[in-house]
């Protein structure tokens, strides 16, 4: 995999490389492998399709929507961390029972781990075309679909104007000693941004953030919720379309990108080779890669993947962001050792 | 008749449609416990692969398993300890003073003991959530300070959680034995010119100290067990416990199974050494005085102590379930929970999305009815079996089934589910991302359950009627179905209520084993807690909370029922 950096990101995301895939993948009879194989009469004969998800279910519940409004076709969903999804796929791909027909994490490197195991689908979209080349696998089984980026967040009663937190150092002053907040589940999928801003800015920086003793939850959903109701005054790392909501509806809170660099989350997407509903899965897919359910996307908060669609309201272009990125192939590769480390850095569970 | 009577008894209790059901439900107990737990050994010490004795002592040399190894003890000691000096007090208070609505404190601590301490946890961090949290906030209102006194994401706020949903194991204990105590002894101790305190120091205590120890055991027991308090506030706080701690090594990627395994058997081990314990100490200290039975109980007249008493039991009470079950009532009815009582902060979109349009919520609410009846059913058909076979049979390895069928009553659920897990993730059993996978680790985990119900009912019934029925010439599956099946059927109702009341918002197991489509309620309120919509979780508590109450009425009924069957059909051994 090429490695994933700012700038051919940016690249992609303004120039849109047109790089179609031509060699054709063949797959077991009767399983689509390009949107022109996909049958809308078998896709609507399968009736419905599961779909594994880590991202926020106001988003989920309302491209589903659209889909079943469009083809009546049911999205059933589980909707967890990513490494919830992901050790969910791989317990069932154990038991040779894989309940999903398409899976989405937001933890690229969970995708390749199932691309390793051979779970992924090879196949054209017709959403490549959109997608900047290093944001999708060459061989076809994931694309990225979305951009997360691990913001400030704060609460604007406790840290209004001036005592505003802008960098990640103003986090690390004893001001914030028992004032911050971040999030990671038990099983460690917040670590791949926070391992971005140690790669980036040092580890230094982790230590210095974990010495001001934040409460840490399982979600950023979580981490707003503290900072909305003033348990805790700021964030590191937490989700930008999480943030941007919270302000969106008025509630006491504000986030800024700092400027020493923000780390960036590509989500990605796949199909699951052996699915129950390929057809269906494949329909559900390209609809999900597509311009109108990426709106919805950004609608919630998001940044999609595609080139052709614009940022959410209010929230600033990527291209004015300095964005710090991770070569997921190498995480992959280091994931242990790095979950070992934040361990040592922050404490608790990382499912080491 | 030309053959003799109990030749032609014995052939045909061999083999008829009561044998096929026998051989069935033995089969299913060793399939659904016995095998699990086999792999669960097998996997700890790393077979299939190679044999390595040493796999339990290695995983211990890693301190992220270590640390949850001591908070998980420190948890236990904790916890048994608020369980004795809130269970006891109000044991004592209710069993023997003359302190006022002592019906309603012991409802309240079966309240107590009923909500899933997950729910508990969750209204806590509304409670006490250091900063926002009501009391806190209330507290700093009328102290001025900036922060609130209690911290419940903190080892003490785990114990304290779990230590208000163990007390009643402790009460129930002590209260029983209280009430059981031989009264002369006290009066002797009186007429010898002891005191009030006196008599309660050293007459009644030791009296009942064995119900005591016995119910802290089980108190430090059942705390090590627990998952959702642990979860939901030692998380946050970096604290790890041997459950979460297992759910983190397998909710990871790739899963290590061995390593969960090996966590799994020391959290069975110490399980075992607390009922070891508990067994070595009744044995030690058995002088229970239940001949005082006949005696009329005299309530203790305080005087002003039992207002100071009663100040006590409601705080109790207040705290372990008016508050928590409260504290979710109103965040069910509210927009935002932050907001508190207020007309316009009224709403019942929250129970409109739990029970009718969120996804989750509302297949989570189909599917724990659905798995909670199951699982009643086959608990029962197979812990009246077992129940059967142990006291109306002579057929060698009873006994053992009999310790299969109540060996998981000591098992954590996140255990059972690592042996459930192991075992029917792969061919022949491979249901592992169905539904059928709940349904057995939730009738291994409450089969002990419906077993012990099944056994007591069983034997209060005496074997003649069941014989005078097969000497009139009744087969065995005849004398089963139209003699006992009646006269047991209020028993075989409590033991599918203990099952189904548990399994209906089971937390621990159902974590490990749930897959897409397969959630339940409990999984829903854990996932809809992690995105932080709390009042919809506040309103699916609350149903689950109500649908547990009303559920437990007819128990309730069932069990006092169960108790006044006709002397005539009472066995006196």
């Amino acid at each position: 995999m090429k490695k994933l950096q700012r700038r051919t990101i940016l690249k992609g995301i303004a120039a849109a490389p047109i790089l179609l895939a031509q060699g054709r993948v063949w797959a077991a009879s009767g399983v689509p492998t390009m949107p022109s194989e996909v049958d809308l009469a078998k896709a609507k004969a399968e009736g419905k399709l599961t779909l594994y998800t880590s991202l926020d279910t106001k988003i989920v519940d309302s491209i589903i929507g659209a889909f079943k409004a469009k083809y009546g076709i049911t999205v059933e969903y589980f909707r967890g961390g990513s490494a919830d999804v992901t050790s969910k796929v791989l317990a069932e791909a154990d038991a040779g029972r894989i309940q999903a027909d398409m899976v989405d994490a937001s933890d690229l490197a969970a995708l390749l781990v199932m691309k390793d195991r051979g779970l992924l689908l090879a196949k054209q979209s017709d959403a490549t075309a959109a997608i900047a080349a290093n944001l999708r696998d060459p061989d076809g089984t994931w694309m990225a679909d979305r951009l997360t980026q691990g913001v400030i967040q704060y609460n604007t009663k406790e840290f209004g104007g001036e005592k505003a937190p802008k960098t990640w150092k103003d986090l690390t002053s004893p001001a914030m000693k028992g004032r911050l907040a971040f999030f990671s589940s038990a099983n460690g999928d917040g670590a791949p941004r926070l391992y971005t801003l140690a790669k980036h800015l040092g580890w230094e920086l982790l230590e210095m953030l974990a010495a001001n003793k934040p409460i840490r939850v399982a979600t950023p959903q979580l981490v707003t919720q503290l900072l909305e109701s003033g348990e805790r005054g700021a964030a590191f790392a937490t989700n930008d379309n999480i943030a941007w909501r919270s302000k969106l509806n008025g509630k006491p809170t504000d986030y800024v990108n700092p400027p020493e660099g923000v780390p960036t989350e590509p989500g990605a997407v796949g199909l699951i080779k052996r699915a129950a509903h390929p057809h269906a899965a494949f329909l559900f897919h390209e609809f999900w890669m597509g311009k109108d359910a990426q709106g919805l996307l950004v609608n919630g908060g998001k940044y999609s993947s595609r080139s052709d669609v614009m940022p959410p309201t209010g929230s600033p272009p990527l291209i004015s962001l300095k964005l710090l990125t991770l070569d997921y192939a190498e995480y992959k590769r280091d994931r242990q050792a790095i979950l070992r480390r934040m361990t040592d850095v922050f404490g608790g569970e990382w499912g080491i | 008749m030309t053959r003799p009577l109990q030749a032609s008894l014995h052939h045909r209790g061999r083999w008829d449609g009561s044998t096929i059901v026998f051989c069935f439900s033995i089969g299913l107990l060793l399939l659904i416990v016995g095998y699990p737990l086999l792999w669960l050994l097998m996997s700890a010490f790393g077979i299939p692969g190679e044999f390595e004795l040493g796999y339990i002592a290695h995983v211990y040399t890693r301190s992220q398993n270590l640390a949850p190894l001591v908070n998980t003890l420190i948890l236990a000691f904790g916890s048994a300890i608020i369980s004795v000096a809130f269970g006891v007090p109000l044991a004592w208070a209710t069993a023997r003073c003359d302190v006022p609505l002592r019906r309603t404190i012991q409802a309240l601590v079966a309240v107590a003991y009923i909500t899933p301490p997950y729910l508990t946890a969750i209204a806590y961090i509304i409670l006490l959530g250091p900063d926002a949290g009501y009391f806190n906030r209330a507290l700093q209102e009328l102290t001025g300070a900036t922060r609130g006194p209690f911290d419940i994401f903190s080892m003490g706020g785990v114990i304290f959680v779990v230590g208000m949903h163990v007390f009643p194991f402790t009460y129930f204990m002590t209260h029983s034995a209280l009430r059981s105590v031989d009264v002369s002894y006290e009066e002797a101790a009186r007429l010898l010119g002891a005191r009030r305190w006196g008599v309660l120091l050293r007459v009644n205590l030791p009296l009942v100290a064995p119900a005591i120890t016995g119910g802290a055991l089980l108190s430090a027991i059942d705390s090590m067990a627990l998952f959702g308090p642990q979860a939901f506030l030692g998380l946050p706080a970096q604290i790890t416990f041997l459950p979460t701690r297992i759910y983190g090594i397998i909710g990871s990627y790739p899963p290590r199974w061995a390593e969960a395994s090996a966590l799994s058997l020391t959290l069975v081990l110490l399980t075992a050494c607390g009922l070891m314990l508990q067994r070595a100490y009744l044995e030690g200290h058995s002088h229970t005085t239940v001949g005082g039975r006949g005696l009329r109980l005299e309530n203790i007249r305080l005087g002003w102590w039992k207002w100071l008493l009663l100040a006590f039991c409601l705080g109790v009470v207040f705290l372990s379930a008016l508050a928590p079950v409260g504290v979710l009532a109103i965040a069910a009815f509210s927009r935002s929970w932050i907001s508190g009582i207020a007309a316009t902060n009224f709403t019942l979109s929250n129970f409109s999305e739990a029970l009718f349009n969120n996804q989750i919520a509302v297949r989570g609410i189909f599917n724990s009815f659905r798995l909670a009846a199951a699982a009643g059913l086959c608990a029962v058909v197979v812990g009246a079996t077992v129940a059967y076979v142990d006291l109306r049979t002579q057929a060698k390895g009873r006994r053992f089934l009999d310790y299969l069928a109540i060996l998981p009553l000591g098992l954590p659920g996140t255990v059972m589910a690592v042996g459930v897990l192991l075992a029917f993730i792969r061919p022949p059993f491979a249901i592992y991302g169905t539904i059928w996978i709940l349904l057995v680790a939730y009738v291994a985990r409450f089969v002990p359950l419906a077993t012990r119900s099944a056994n007591a009912t069983l034997r209060q019934i005496d074997p003649s009627l069941e014989e005078a029925a097969r000497i009139a010439g009744a087969s065995r599956l005849a004398a089963l179905w139209r003699i006992l099946l009646p006269m047991t059927l209020p028993g075989i109702a409590v033991a599918f209520l203990l099952v189904f009341i548990p399994a209906l918002s089971e937390l621990s197991a159902t974590i490990l084993l749930y897959s897409g489509g397969t959630e339940t309620i409990a999984v829903a309120i854990f996932r809809l807690n992690d995105l932080g919509q709390i009042e919809v979780v506040a309103a699916l508590a609350v149903f689950t909370i109500t649908v547990t109450l009303l559920v437990s009425l007819p128990l309730n009924w069932l069990s006092n029922r169960g108790r006044t069957v006709p002397t005539g059909a009472v066995s006196k051994s």
